[in-house]
């Protein structure tokens, strides 16, 4: 399970997050929508500290900190529950595919060499990459890029997986595998959070949506529900422009 | 003037003979400068409170001013502060005691580490602040990102600018000459000090400076096309 609790978060003078409140059960698929600046991408990285919140409480299964004080230890702890998948994939440059996945079994859980190669190898061929273990980031597509940066995330064996715009920068051709490798994964009941702007995505997998606007939540429920009744007019108005007809076929 | 071939082999030969005075301020100099910009490029790109102004003094300072006049005020000032502590403890420690090619050492350092903080300094830069995140999202230490992540591919990217700064501390470790160290230049006016042959003797050590730079040249290209296997992308 998941609680966020008041979280908040500034930048200089701006705040951009003013006081996000959110449970998540574990096996949950959240998509998180909203417009652009709304502070998705800033509240995604709240999570696993990227930015550290001014005010708020993080709770990751059964690990929970208050930002405020949060120190080193306590950040790790938390990263250590949490991985994430960038937009733009920021896989290591400098390490082949089988590597990157790797890297965080030999270095962060300190697994023998040989068990955290097979590891990596199996997950690396669970996303389609069984034949790309020796590539470098440079020699991949964007679309083979992240889905080694969503085997890299899942080998931590995560209680959750954060995901931002993992499809954004990606050629319109490309989109179809990584979601569709996304869509696998969640199957599997792993606990994730996804902000996008695929709407199909959002109707087919997710089982709770969030509509955020200027840094609050102003909407969350089942897709069903959301998408076919908004109870808010700033939901209702978002959706609208986002599919001009205003109708969903479930 | 006639060149004369065989004062030439012979100044040459008898150069060779300093040849590891010269690759040893050299070396030295570059690991120790390489050392010391590494860290004051550490403390200016995290922006450590206190040190920060120190570092960035640093680097204005011996960036502002000669190698050779780095060197002078090591020469004269370090025996006063050595002398200066000995006497207050009580030691028997003089500073006549230091071997001259201990100040150029000392001082070519801190030179070297005024350019090299710069050159690692931008390496830092050159890495995406993503490839950082990516490795704390897994969970990773700062040290062990730094360790693991960083520093690798800032090396990469900073080493056509190690060679270079490589390159300039052998040539000036000529400036050793100085502080009456007897490195490849000097060898060549003691040389030619019995037949007034000068330019005989310095067009030897001209090819020996040559010579090793070539050599630094292939070293670091080798090594680049090694390091840099990954990165497919750049434009050279
Ligand atoms: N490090 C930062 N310093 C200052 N302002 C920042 C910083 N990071 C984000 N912002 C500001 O936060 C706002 C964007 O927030 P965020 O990126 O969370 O929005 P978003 O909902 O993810 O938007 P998008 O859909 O465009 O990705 C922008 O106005 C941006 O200027
Ligand atoms: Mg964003």
């Amino acid at each position: 399970m998941i609680r966020l609790q008041g979280i908040e978060k500034s930048f200089g003078r701006h705040p951009m997050l003013k006081g996000i409140d959110l449970e998540i059960g574990t096996g949950e698929v959240v998509v998180i929508l909203g417009p652009s600046g709304s502070g998705k991408t800033t509240l995604l990285r709240c999570l696993n500290f990227l930015e550290k919140p001014n005010a708020g409480r993080i709770r990751v299964g059964d690990y929970e900190v208050d930002c405020r004080t949060a120190g080193k230890k306590e950040i790790q702890q938390l990263r250590l529950r949490t991985a994430m998948v960038f937009q733009q994939y920021n896989l290591f440059r400098h390490k082949t595919a089988l590597e990157n996945v790797m890297e965080g079994l030999l270095v962060v859980r300190k697994l023998p060499k040989r068990e955290a190669r097979e590891q990596s190898v199996q997950l690396l061929e669970k996303v389609g990459l069984g034949g790309k273990l020796d590539a470098y980031p440079s020699q991949l597509s964007g679309g083979q890029q992240q889905r080694v940066g969503i085997a890299r995330a899942l080998a931590l064996n995560p209680e959750v997986i954060l995901f931002d715009e993992p499809t954004s920068a990606l050629d319109p051709e490309l989109v179809g595998e990584v979601l569709s490798v996304i869509r696998k994964i969640a199957k599997e009941g792993i606990t994730m959070i996804v902000v996008t702007h695929e709407m199909g995505f959002a109707q087919d997998v997710a089982n709770h949506v969030v509509f955020m606007d200027e840094g609050k939540v102003v909407e969350e429920g089942h897709p069903n529900r959301l998408f076919s009744s908004p109870k808010e007019e700033r939901t209702r108005q978002f959706l609208k422009r986002i599919t001009p007809d205003g109708v969903y076929s479930i | 003037m006639k060149l004369d071939p065989s004062f030439i082999w012979k100044a040459f030969v008898e150069l060779l003979s300093v040849v590891p005075t010269t690759l040893l301020i050299t070396v030295v100099s570059v690991a120790c400068g390489l050392l010391i910009g590494t860290a004051i490029a550490l403390i200016r790109t995290f922006r450590v409170p206190v040190l920060h102004p120190v570092a960035a003094a640093y680097v204005t300072f011996f960036r502002g001013t000669p190698m050779i006049t780095h060197l002078l005020l090591i020469y004269f000032g370090m025996p006063l502060i050595v002398d200066g502590v000995s006497a207050f403890f009580g030691w028997p420690f003089r500073s006549s005691a230091i071997p001259m090619i201990a100040f150029a050492l000392l001082s070519f350092s801190i030179t070297a580490g005024a350019y090299a903080s710069e050159v690692v300094r931008s390496g830092l830069i050159a890495v995406s602040k993503g490839q950082l995140e990516a490795a704390y999202s897994i969970g990773m230490t700062t040290p062990q990102a730094l360790r693991r992540i960083v520093f690798p591919q800032a090396f990469a990217a900073s080493l056509p600018n190690i060679t270079q700064l490589f390159i300039g501390m052998l040539h000036g470790s000529t400036l050793a000459f100085a502080v009456s160290v007897v490195e490849i230049n000097a060898k060549a006016q003691i040389v030619a000090a019995t037949n007034w042959k000068f330019f005989d003797a310095y067009l030897a050590a001209a090819l020996i400076f040559w010579g090793l730079t070539v050599l630094i040249e292939r070293a670091a290209g080798l090594l680049e096309r090694r390091i840099q296997l990954y990165n497919r992308g750049g434009v050279a």
